[in-house]
C-alpha cells in the first residue's frame, strides 16, 4: 500500500509541467499535454465530447474510486478515517445537487444541462440527487436524505436558507459536520496516526475558516462575532485571537509573524509582502501561507517514518491540490484568461 | 567491449565565417559531445563570449513540442529523425509557423466547440431521460407536470401534414415528439420540451396552429415510445460527435505533410542552434570542444579541415588530461546482439570513464541465474517464441520495447539449455536429463544422478553465487588498477585484503561442512588465513588518515576512532559477504518452486482424471491453466531475481555508477 502510494505520488505532475500547462495557447492544446499523464481521461473525455466538464466529472469518479479502493484495501481502524475523507465527494455532491434546487426553485434560473455534470456514483449513501433537484421544498429535500446523515442536518437549516435566502447556512453546516466527523474519526486512530492527522486537519481547518473568513468580509459583511461563531474548532496554528484579530483589524500580522517564524522559518518570505493594508488582503495572504504550511507538512510526512497515515494522508492532499491546479488551468483556459491571471490563481 | 570505449577530446578553432559550414558539418558527423570551453579552461571565460544562435533553441522547441501536441491528437508520431538531413535546413520563420499553428487550433478548438454544444444537447436529453424514468407511465408524468420546473410536457394536436415541416422547426430545440395517433386530420402529439425553451417552443406551436388537447390516461401512457425516440436522438447525437472527433483527425491529417515539413525544418534548426549553444567566440574566431571516440578522431579531424579549407586549429586531449575526469563521457560499444543487456546495465547506471563495461559478464550471469530458476525447456521454448514474436510484430517499437523483447527470447533461451540439462519439458520428462533430474530430486526419488536432493540443489547455486562474487571482486581489482586506486585495491571490502578474507570464509566453511559440521581448520592455518588480513586492516584508517588531504589535525579520541572503524568495518566484511553468498540460495529456492507449482498441478490434474486413471478434459484444462501460470509468475519472478542477484550481489563488489552517458548532437536521434 505504501508503496503504491509513494509511486502515485511520485506521478504527480511537477511544477514545470503546469507551467507548461499554462504556457499553451489553446484549451484543445493544453488538454493534449494531458494524454501522456495520468490525466488522460481528461483528454479522451474531452476529445470525445469537447466538454471540459464532463471530463472534471470523469477525473473526479476516477479519484472516487481510488478512495473506495483505499477503503477496501486498509486495516479497520484507519478505513474508518479515510471513508470520512471519502464522504468528502458525497457531500460535494449533495452541494451541487441542493445549489441546482435552490438556483431552480427558489432563484428561479434555468439550470438547463447542469444535471448532468453531478457526480452520480453512490458513495456511502444512496442520495436521489434528480430527486433533490426536482423537490418541492428544502424540506423535501431532507425527506429524500432520509437514512443518511444528512438528512437531519438539511431539515434544521431550512428555515435559516429560507430567511437568509442563502444557501450559505446549509452549506456551512454541512461542512462543520464532514469536519467533525473528520476529527472524532482521527481521535480513533492509534496514537502515532493520531498526531499525523490531528495536524492535517489542523491545517485544513485553519484553511477553511480562513477561507469563510473571507466570505464572510467578503460578501456577507458580518461582524466579527458573527463571523468568529461560524468558524470551526481544532484548527492547528490560527487561533480565535489570530481569526479576531485579522478579521476586525486593519493590519495585525504579528501573531501569524511569530507563528511562521518559530514553526515555519521557511516561509518568513512570504511574510514580507507589503501589500498588507486591507484585513482581506491580509486574510488572503494568511491563506497563501496555511496553504505552504499544508505543502510543508505534507514534505514531513512523506520524509519521516513510513508506515503511517501520513503517506495516505500525503496522497490525498496531494493528490486533490494536482487536481485543483489542472483544473483550474483548463477552465481559465476555456475563458481565454491571460498566463499571468491563471498564475495569479495557481 | 570489456572496457568503456577510449575517448579524445577536441578543442577547434574556425574562422567566423566558417561557423555556418562547420555546425552543419558537427550536425551531418553527429560525433561530437560537447562541452563548453569555459568549463575546459575556466581561464578563457573572460576572453570570449558565447555565440548566439539567430533563434532561440527554446522557442524552437516550444513549437516543435505544439507540432507533436497535433500528431499526438491523432496518435500520430513524428516524423522519424533518420529522414533529417542537414541539405534540407532551411531559416526558420517563428511568427509564421506559429500564425500558421494558431489557425489550425482555433479550427480544432472550432470543432471541439461543436463537440461541446453537441454533449450539451446530449445532456438535456439525458435530463429528460432521467426525468421521465421517475415514473412509470407517461400519464403521470403529465399530470404530474406541476413538479417539473424544467420540463415542458404538452398534448395536442396539428394538421397532419405539418407535422414534418413541425419537426424541422423544432430541430434545434431539444425534444421529444411522440404521435399517439391521428383524428380526421389532426395528428394527436405529446411533446416534451425544457421549460427554458417554452418561449421558443410556444412561438412554434402557434405558427403551426397547435391545440391542446387532453387525451386519457391510456393513450399518453406509452413510455416505451417516448424513451426509444429519445435513444434515437441520442445515438443521432453521438454519431455527430464522433463524426466531429473525426473531423478534428482528418483536418490534422489532412494538414501533416505541412506539419511534418515544419517540424523536419524546426528539429534541424534546433539542433543547428543547440550545437552553436556551445560555440563561444572572439572578434574573428569560434571555439568550440566536445568529446568523441579515439577511433574516429581522423573522420572529424578530415572533415572539420575540408569545411574550413584547413583554416582551422584543433588540439586533442586525452581524458587524464580532463580538469574533472568524471566529466568524460562513457560509450558502451557492445555487439548489437548484447544490447538487451547493456539495457540492464544503463538503467542500474552508467559505468565510470575507463573501467569494466559488465554488459558481457551480465549477459552470462543473467542467463545462467534464469536458467537455474526457470529450468523447463517447454516453458522456455513458449517464452522464445513469444519474444521472437513480439520482436517480428514490434520491429518499429521504441528500443527499451524491442530491447525487453529480446531479452524474453534469451531468457527463453536459457530455459530451454537448462530444461534439456534437467530433463523438464512442461513438467514432463521427455527425454532423459544430461545434468540432474530437477523434478525427481525436489519430489523425493530422483537420486542416482549427480545430485540426489534439495541439499545438492542449494550447495549448485552457492557455488555459483561464490563464483559470481569472486568474479565481482576480481574485476574490481582490475578496475582499481587501471584507475591507479591503490589504497582501495588493498583495504576496501572488495580489495585483495577483502577477497583473501572471503576466500579463507568459503575453505574454512567448506573443510567445516566435509567434517560433518564438527571440525574448522587448525588454529594456526585460521591465524595465517583470517588473522592476518583482519590485523592488516587496522591499517586502512591509519592510511586513509595520513594519505587525505587536507589532513585534519590529529586528537586523542582519533585512536578510538581508528579502532571503531575497524571493528565496523570487519563486521561489515563477514556479514556482508555471508550474507551476499547466502543471498544465491533463491536461485535454488525459485527453481524449486517452479518445479513444485508443476507438480501440484500435476497432482491436481491426476485427481480430476476419469475412472480408468486417464487424464479428462478438465485435467487437460488445469495442466494448461498450470503451464500457463508457471510461465507468467515464475518468469517474471526469475527475471526479478535475476536481476536483483546481478545488480545487488554482483554490481556491488565492483561497479561504479558514476558515468555520464556520451550524448552527441545528433540528426540521428529520434524524439526527445
Amino acid at each position: 500500500m505504501n508503496a503504491k502510494l509513494r509511486t502515485r505520488i511520485s506521478k504527480i505532475l511537477p511544477e514545470e509541467f503546469i507551467r507548461q500547462l499554462i504556457h499553451s495557447r489553446s484549451l484543445a492544446e493544453s488538454v493534449q499535454m494531458l494524454a501522456e499523464t495520468d490525466f488522460h481521461p481528461v483528454q479522451r473525455i474531452y476529445e470525445q465530447t469537447g466538454d471540459i466538464k464532463m471530463a472534471e466529472l470523469e477525473l473526479m469518479r476516477k479519484e472516487v474510486e481510488i478512495y473506495l479502493e483505499l477503503e477496501d484495501l486498509l486495516e479497520e481502524d484507519v478505513r474508518g478515517f479515510v471513508k470520512t475523507l471519502t464522504e468528502r465527494f458525497e457531500i460535494e455532491s449533495l452541494k451541487n445537487a441542493i445549489r441546482l434546487w435552490f438556483d431552480a426553485k427558489i432563484r428561479g434560473r434555468s439550470i438547463e444541462n447542469a444535471g448532468g455534470y453531478l457526480l452520480r456514483r453512490p458513495i456511502h449513501h444512496s442520495i436521489d440527487l434528480d430527486g433533490i433537484i426536482n423537490a418541492d421544498t428544502l424540506e423535501g429535500v431532507g425527506d429524500l436524505l432520509e437514512g443518511t446523515p444528512y438528512a437531519g442536518i438539511v431539515r434544521e437549516q431550512a428555515a435559516r436558507v429560507t430567511e437568509a435566502a442563502s444557501l450559505f447556512p446549509l452549506e456551512l453546516a454541512l461542512d462543520r459536520f464532514l469536519y467533525a466527523r473528520l476529527v472524532e474519526a482521527g481521535e480513533q486512530l492509534k496514537p502515532r496516526d493520531r498526531e499525523i492527522a490531528r495536524r492535517l486537519i489542523g491545517v485544513e481547518i485553519d484553511l477553511q475558516n480562513v477561507g469563510w473568513l473571507i466570505r464572510f468580509k467578503h460578501f456577507y459583511s458580518l461582524d466579527t462575532d458573527q463571523a468568529l461563531r461560524h468558524t470551526l474548532p481544532g484548527g492547528l496554528n490560527v487561533s480565535v485571537d489570530l481569526m479576531r484579530e485579522s478579521y476586525a483589524s486593519e493590519r495585525a500580522d504579528r501573531e501569524m509573524s511569530a507563528l511562521v517564524g518559530k514553526r515555519y522559518p521557511e516561509l518568513s518570505t512570504l511574510l514580507s509582502t507589503k501589500d498588507q493594508v486591507k484585513s482581506t488582503a491580509r486574510l488572503t495572504m494568511i491563506e497563501r501561507i496555511l496553504e505552504q504550511i499544508l505543502a510543508l507538512e505534507v514534505k514531513k510526512m512523506l520524509a519521516g517514518y513510513p508506515f503511517t497515515i501520513g503517506i495516505i494522508l500525503a496522497y490525498f492532499i496531494l493528490k486533490a491540490n494536482e487536481i485543483r491546479k489542472i483544473m483550474t488551468v483548463l477552465n481559465a483556459k476555456f475563458y481565454n484568461w491571460p498566463e499571468e491571471r491563471i498564475l495569479a490563481v495557481i | 567491449m570489456i572496457f568503456t570505449e577510449p575517448m579524445q577530446q577536441v578543442v577547434a578553432v574556425v574562422l567566423d565565417h566558417d561557423t555556418d559550414a562547420v555546425t552543419k558539418e558537427l550536425l551531418r558527423l553527429g560525433l561530437l559531445h560537447f562541452v563548453r570551453i569555459t568549463d575546459v579552461d575556466r581561464d578563457i571565460g573572460p576572453q570570449v563570449e558565447k555565440v548566439t544562435p539567430h533563434v532561440a533553441e527554446a522557442m524552437i522547441t516550444e513549437i516543435r513540442r505544439r507540432i507533436e501536441g497535433f500528431f499526438a491528437m491523432v496518435d500520430d508520431r513524428p516524423p522519424s529523425g533518420a529522414d533529417l538531413k542537414v541539405e534540407d535546413l532551411q531559416a526558420v520563420d517563428l511568427e509564421e509557423t506559429t500564425k500558421i499553428l494558431d489557425t489550425l487550433a482555433a479550427s480544432v478548438q472550432t470543432i471541439r466547440d461543436r463537440q461541446s454544444a453537441c454533449q450539451q444537447e446530449i445532456l438535456r436529453l439525458e435530463d429528460i431521460e432521467r426525468q421521465l424514468q421517475m415514473f412509470g407511465n407517461l400519464s403521470e408524468v403529465v399530470e404530474a407536470r406541476s413538479q417539473y420546473s424544467y420540463l415542458s410536457i404538452q398534448t395536442g394536436s396539428i394538421r397532419k401534414v405539418l407535422v414534418e415541416s413541425f419537426e424541422q422547426a423544432l430541430g434545434e430545440i431539444p425534444n421529444v415528439k411522440i404521435e399517439l395517433g391521428t383524428q380526421d386530420n389532426q395528428a394527436l402529439l405529446l411533446l416534451i420540451t425544457m421549460k427554458r425553451d417554452e418561449g421558443l417552443t410556444n412561438r412554434i406551436l402557434d405558427k403551426f396552429g397547435w391545440t391542446d388537447v387532453h387525451l386519457p390516461r391510456e393513450i399518453v401512457g406509452k413510455k416505451d415510445q417516448v424513451q426509444e425516440n429519445l435513444r434515437g436522438k441520442l445515438e443521432l447525437l453521438k454519431d455527430e460527435q464522433e463524426e466531429l472527433k473525426s473531423k478534428v483527425e482528418s483536418l490534422i491529417r489532412e494538414k501533416r505533410p505541412a506539419l511534418e515539413k515544419m517540424w523536419t525544418n524546426l528539429r534541424l534548426n534546433e539542433l543547428y542552434a543547440r550545437v552553436q549553444s556551445f560555440f563561444s567566440k572572439t572578434s574573428r574566431t569560434v571555439i568550440f570542444s566536445g568529446w568523441l571516440p579515439s577511433g574516429k578522431k581522423p573522420v572529424l579531424a578530415e572533415a572539420i579541415r575540408r569545411v574550413t579549407d584547413g583554416r582551422c586549429y584543433l588540439e586533442w586531449h586525452q581524458p587524464r588530461e580532463a580538469e574533472q575526469p568524471a566529466s568524460v563521457p562513457v560509450q558502451m560499444s557492445n555487439p548489437k546482439f548484447l544490447s538487451p543487456f547493456q539495457m540492464l546495465v544503463t538503467n542500474y547506471s552508467i559505468p565510470e570513464y575507463g573501467t569494466i563495461d559488465p554488459t558481457p559478464l551480465v549477459a552470462v550471469a543473467f542467463l545462467i541465474m534464469f536458467g537455474l530458476m526457470f529450468g523447463d525447456a517447454g516453458h522456455g521454448a513458449v517464452l522464445l517464441v513469444l519474444g521472437l514474436l513480439g520482436s517480428l510484430l514490434y520491429k518499429g517499437a521504441r528500443s527499451g520495447v524491442r530491447n525487453l523483447l529480446h531479452l524474453i527470447a534469451y531468457c527463453g533461451g536459457a530455459a530451454v539449455v537448462a530444461g534439456v540439462l534437467f530433463g523438464s519439458y512442461f513438467g514432463m520428462q521427455w527425454f532423459a536429463p544430461l545434468w540432474f533430474d530437477y523434478h525427481g530430486v525436489v519430489s523425493g526419488h530422483g537420486g542416482g544422478g549427480l545430485v540426489t536432493d534439495v541439499y545438492g540443489i542449494l550447495v549448485i547455486t552457492i557455488y555459483f553465487g561464490i563464483a559470481v562474487i569472486a568474479l565481482g571482486l576480481v574485476l574490481n581489482w582490475i578496475n582499481c588498477v587501471v584507475k591507479g586506486r591503490w589504497l582501495h585495491l588493498i583495504f576496501e571490502k572488495g580489495g585483495l585484503i577483502g577477497g583473501w578474507i572471503y576466500a579463507a570464509g568459503v575453505y574454512t566453511a567448506r573443510y567445516f561442512v566435509s567434517h560433518d559440521y564438527r571440525q574448522l581448520p587448525g588454529s594456526g592455518f585460521l591465524v595465517y588465513l583470517i588473522g592476518i588480513p583482519v590485523l592488516v586492516l587496522t591499517l586502512k584508517p591509519v592510511l586513509e588518515y595520513s594519505l587525505h588531504k587536507p589532513r585534519k589535525p590529529f586528537t586523542l579520541l582519533m585512536p578510538v576512532d581508528f579502532l571503531m572503524e575497524w571493528i565496523v568495518e570487519i563486521l561489515e566484511i563477514f556479514s556482508g559477504y555471508l550474507a551476499n553468498t547466502l543471498s544465491f540460495m533463491r536461485v535454488a529456492g525459485l527453481g524449486i518452486a517452479h518445479v513444485s507449482l508443476m507438480i501440484a498441478f500435476f497432482s491436481i490434474a491426476g485427481m480430476l482424471s476419469g475412472p480408468s486413471g486417464g487424464y479428462t478434459i478438465g485435467s487437460y484444462l488445469v495442466l494448461i491453466a498450470g503451464n500457463v501460470l508457471v510461465i507468467l509468475l515464475e518468469g517474471l519472478s526469475a527475471g526479478i531475481q535475476s536481476l536483483r542477484l546481478n545488480y545487488y550481489e554482483f554490481f556491488s563488489k565492483y561497479f561504479s555508477g558514476s558515468g555520464r552517458a556520451y550524448a552527441p548532437v545528433t540528426l540521428k536521434k529520434k524524439k526527445e
